[in-house]
């Protein structure tokens, strides 16, 4: 097989000085899936991107069969046949399927109106050709994150693309759909198409690929045969050194009940439910699991207890105080919460390293106050950074750099940091590694089980179950809003939890 | 990050001075003598830097209204509103009130605050209880103040001797008094920039406000009361746009004349921008405005170019900075990333 695509030497600075890319040359041969693999901030992305156009490198050269080849925006790829699934889907949630599939490239009549008759053909065609199992006439906003997925690699066969890049496209999608996608990536394959895959997960990386890149710190360490290779060799090349995949959870009893919902309810504004009847304890010294797809009521939930909304009904209380409806201040006193969304809810990225470690202790810990709590203490907060930074092992340039200057995983840190030493009875997580690297999620889980063993009262949610088996003591299951399973770890099974998930009950036998 | 602002500053002046000279010399006017002559008059020399900075008061006031509430995430545009009533309330102090000056001009300036806070106080509980946003009701307020005012001194305030719309002037007890060639009004500026940075950088409160103007959602999850800031903030910047309006009265022509507001306040609005809402560039741009300003008019007397080009300069200005801003910091970011690049290479 001949190469169809040749980076080489390619180098990416992200200003002003981290480097995402160091030297890395890579081919990708025509007709294969070719997985590139490595830990968050490996560069595998900003690789992709700069194939794509998305981001211009700082040195390198780029061919497509042979030819130097320079793409300065996602178009220009396109048109030369290469296309990209992001993360994050972009579609038009109002518009139906085939409508956001031609959007762009929409066959008109004359004075520019739309052929809808045509339009709809061709998107039924490229349908049947690769078989993928999908309405039409569905709203987007309807269908599931899975079928979402298919919309955007359709939208893309639509145009003609014959390398697909996919940039960690099961990380949205539960146990169960996730062999169904591959089937399809299989098909496109043998019908001559080149897929570039990005992912962390090496299981389904050696089952999918043909072939593996492994990255790892802007560095490209090697390309492997799927076949000559095996997931301790991959994850050694991927972090630098072993890696155990090991529960290091003990066996402890838990205590008193600390966190309790009674029969909450909640009713959007729209009048849709969003919780129904949620009935939830979290002891002293257990973490509790929450599991499920995304947006079937976490949020929600994590805005109710937080105070952000208030509930139709029911009851919320730690360490036995109703806080139900109590002040913001009030539950923080009881309640550390680590956000899912850093940028947005953990901390403001614009302001310093102080000004994000010393939030809301600067209201419960009275060595933060002067002249009686009109003054903030800044040389006791500069103090307090440090004791943080020491304590929780941040890497800082300096205390009084900005939070974005911060790597995700030291963001992460000063924010469990924060959090945790509030010292409070309750502990909510929010998919709390979300976006870190291999590293900084051992660290974060060890923080949370250290946690535990001095009796925190532990929920987290979290959509990655491989997380939620590794930590929890209980797992529930939020469907639609309502949980519709309690169960002890040791007595479920990644597949049990997965089919709750999807469809908010066991399997039949 | 400082440096950056700072060279931001200095080389969008430039680029705007240079800008200027062009549009002079296109009309066949000599730019060099029109800027010699421009600061002339508004820098050079004890008397015309007093009148700069006597000039830049309600500037520097009114977009330290502005800029403490954009900063704060608040989006208070009722600076001209609340001047014009800060200005009423002090004239009207100053018509009737009779003290030593010691507890007169103290006085009178409260007044100037109390009217600042009150105008501010109605977008503030609008918002409170019917969940207003206070950008349209503020603007809207700025309105109803300025007819209110003008309907003021012209019926129950009038002077009767006047033959347009002004009060008579207010008390000389209330005046404010000159130190040499400055007019002690220049004090209220600097304490309420001295004040206010410590507000904002030294309370907790102060804390509370600038984390909200940047992630409120982080800041109510943090357990910061919200509302109450909202409310804090709304009243602070409305009380220092009130100020505003009283010094120019106290310090000028002691007496509430129709337009007295002028463009102060948007002026004010206008230089929070260009200073990113920054406090010390917010003084900083204040005095420069000012400067152009103040020797415009100086300058028509010396030379043919009319006191208008002071408009153009300030609009060049504003655009210059507001739009480089961005651009050199990404400038600056893509020549490290380069040269991180080609170390590497090597």
């Amino acid at each position: 097989m001949d190469n169809l695509i040749e980076m080489r030497n390619i180098i990416k600075v992200y200003p002003p000085n981290v480097v995402a890319l160091d030297d890395v040359s890579v081919d990708f041969r025509e007709g294969e899936i070719h997985s590139i693999v490595g830990e968050n901030g490996a560069g595998k992305s900003t690789l992709m991107k700069i194939l794509y156009g998305l981001t211009p490198a700082d040195s390198g050269e780029i061919l497509l069969s042979g030819k130097t080849v320079s793409f300065h925006n996602p178009g220009e790829a396109i048109a030369a046949g290469i296309g990209m699934v992001h993360q994050e889907i972009v579609l038009i949630p109002q518009y139906t399927v085939w409508e956001n599939i031609v959007l762009g490239v929409e066959p008109v009549r004359s004075f520019g109106r739309l052929d809808v008759e045509k339009a709809q053909q061709l998107v039924r065609q490229k349908i049947d050709e690769f078989q993928f199992n999908i309405d039409i006439h569905a709203r987007v906003e309807d269908i599931s994150v899975a079928a979402r997925q298919k919309v955007e690699i359709l939208t893309l066969l639509y145009r003609n693309v014959s390398i697909l890049i996919l940039d960690e496209p099961t990380s949205v999608l539960t146990p169960q759909e996730i062999p169904q996608l591959f089937n399809e990536l299989a098909r496109l394959r043998d019908n001559g198409h080149t897929i570039l895959f990005i992912s962390h997960r090496l299981e389904e990386v050696l089952e999918l690929s043909d072939r593996i890149t492994v990255m790892r710190k802007g560095k490209k360490i090697a390309t492997v045969e799927a076949s000559q290779t095996n997931r301790q060799e991959l994850a050694r090349m991927m972090v630098g050194r072993e890696v155990l995949f090991l529960s290091r959870r003990t066996t402890q009893s838990p205590g008193r009940v600390v966190f309790h919902i009674e029969n909450l309810n909640l009713r959007a504004s729209d009048g849709r439910t969003r919780l129904k009847e949620i009935n939830l304890d979290v002891r002293s010294g257990e973490i509790v699991g929450l599991a499920g797809v995304e947006g079937n009521g976490q949020f929600e939930l994590v805005n109710t207890i937080m105070g952000i909304q208030k509930p139709t009904s029911g009851r919320i209380s730690v360490d036995s105080t109703d806080i139900t409806h109590a002040p913001i201040l009030e539950r923080r006193r009881k309640i550390a919460f680590v956000p899912q969304d850093r940028g947005k809810m953990g901390a403001s990225l614009t302001a310093d390293i102080v000004d994000n470690a010393i939030m809301t202790h600067h209201r419960l810990n009275d060595q933060f106050s002067l002249w009686s709590g009109l003054l903030l203490n800044y040389p006791f907060a500069r103090h307090f950074t440090d004791v943080l930074a020491e304590k929780f092992a941040v890497v800082m340039p300096s205390r009084s750099a900005p939070f974005r200057a911060l790597s995700g995983g030291n963001q992460q840190k000063v924010i469990l940091g924060r959090e945790l030493m509030l010292n409070s009875p309750f502990i909510l997580l929010d998919q709390p590694t979300r976006g870190l690297d291999v590293g900084s999620i051992e660290y974060v889980h060890d923080q949370i089980l250290h946690m535990r063993s001095e009796g925190k009262a532990i929920l987290m949610i979290s959509a990655d179950l491989e997380e939620i088996f590794l930590l929890s003591d209980r797992i529930l299951v939020l469907y639609r809003g309502q949980i519709v399973a309690d169960i002890p770890v040791e007595q479920t099974s990644l597949e049990e939890i997965g089919t709750l998930m999807l469809e908010g009950k066991p399997r039949d036998e | 990050m400082n440096s950056q602002r700072v060279l931001n500053g200095v080389v969008g002046v430039l680029i705007a001075l240079i800008i200027g000279a062009i549009i002079m010399l296109v009309q066949g006017y000599n730019p060099i003598l029109t800027y010699q002559a421009l600061f002339q008059y508004s820098l050079f020399g004890w008397y015309p830097f007093a009148t700069t900075l006597k000039n830049a008061v309600p500037l520097v006031l009114s977009g330290l209204s502005a800029a403490m509430a954009f900063a704060s995430g608040v989006v208070n545009l009722g600076q001209p509103g609340q001047l014009v009533m800060g200005a009423l309330l002090a004239t009207i102090g100053g018509l009737y009130l009779d003290l030593p000056p010691e507890l007169m001009i103290p006085g009178l300036a409260l007044l100037a605050m109390i009217g600042g806070v009150l105008w501010a106080g109605v977008a503030a509980l609008l918002r409170q209880w019917f969940e207003m946003s206070e950008f349209i009701v503020t603007l809207m307020l700025n309105m109803i103040a300025d007819y209110f005012t003008v309907w003021a001194i012209t019926y129950p305030f009038k002077d009767a001797s006047a033959y347009s719309p002004m009060t008579p002037q207010i008390n000389p007890k209330g005046w404010l008094p000159l130190i040499g060639d400055f007019n002690t009004t220049i004090f209220f500026m600097i304490g309420a920039v001295v004040v206010m940075w410590f507000f904002f950088n030294r309370w907790k409160a102060g804390y509370e406000w600038r984390i909200t103007g940047q992630n409120s959602l982080f800041a109510r999850l943090g357990g910061c009361d919200i509302q109450k800031n909202f409310m804090g903030v709304m009243l602070l910047t409305g009380a220092l746009a009130g100020l505003a309006g009283g010094l120019v009265v106290m310090a000028g022509p002691h007496r509430f004349i129709k337009g007295l507001g002028a463009n102060y306040a948007w002026d004010g609005v206008m230089i929070a921008i260009v200073a990113n809402n920054g406090l010390i560039a917010t003084f900083l741009y204040g005095v420069f405005f000012s400067a152009i300003q103040t020797g415009a008019l100086g300058m028509e007397l010396i030379t043919d170019v009319p006191s208008e080009i002071a408009q153009v300069l300030q609009a060049i200005l504003v655009l210059v900075i507001v739009a480089s801003r961005e651009y050199l910091n990404a400038t600056l970011e893509k020549v490290a990333a380069r040269r991180r690049a080609r170390i590497r290479q090597t």
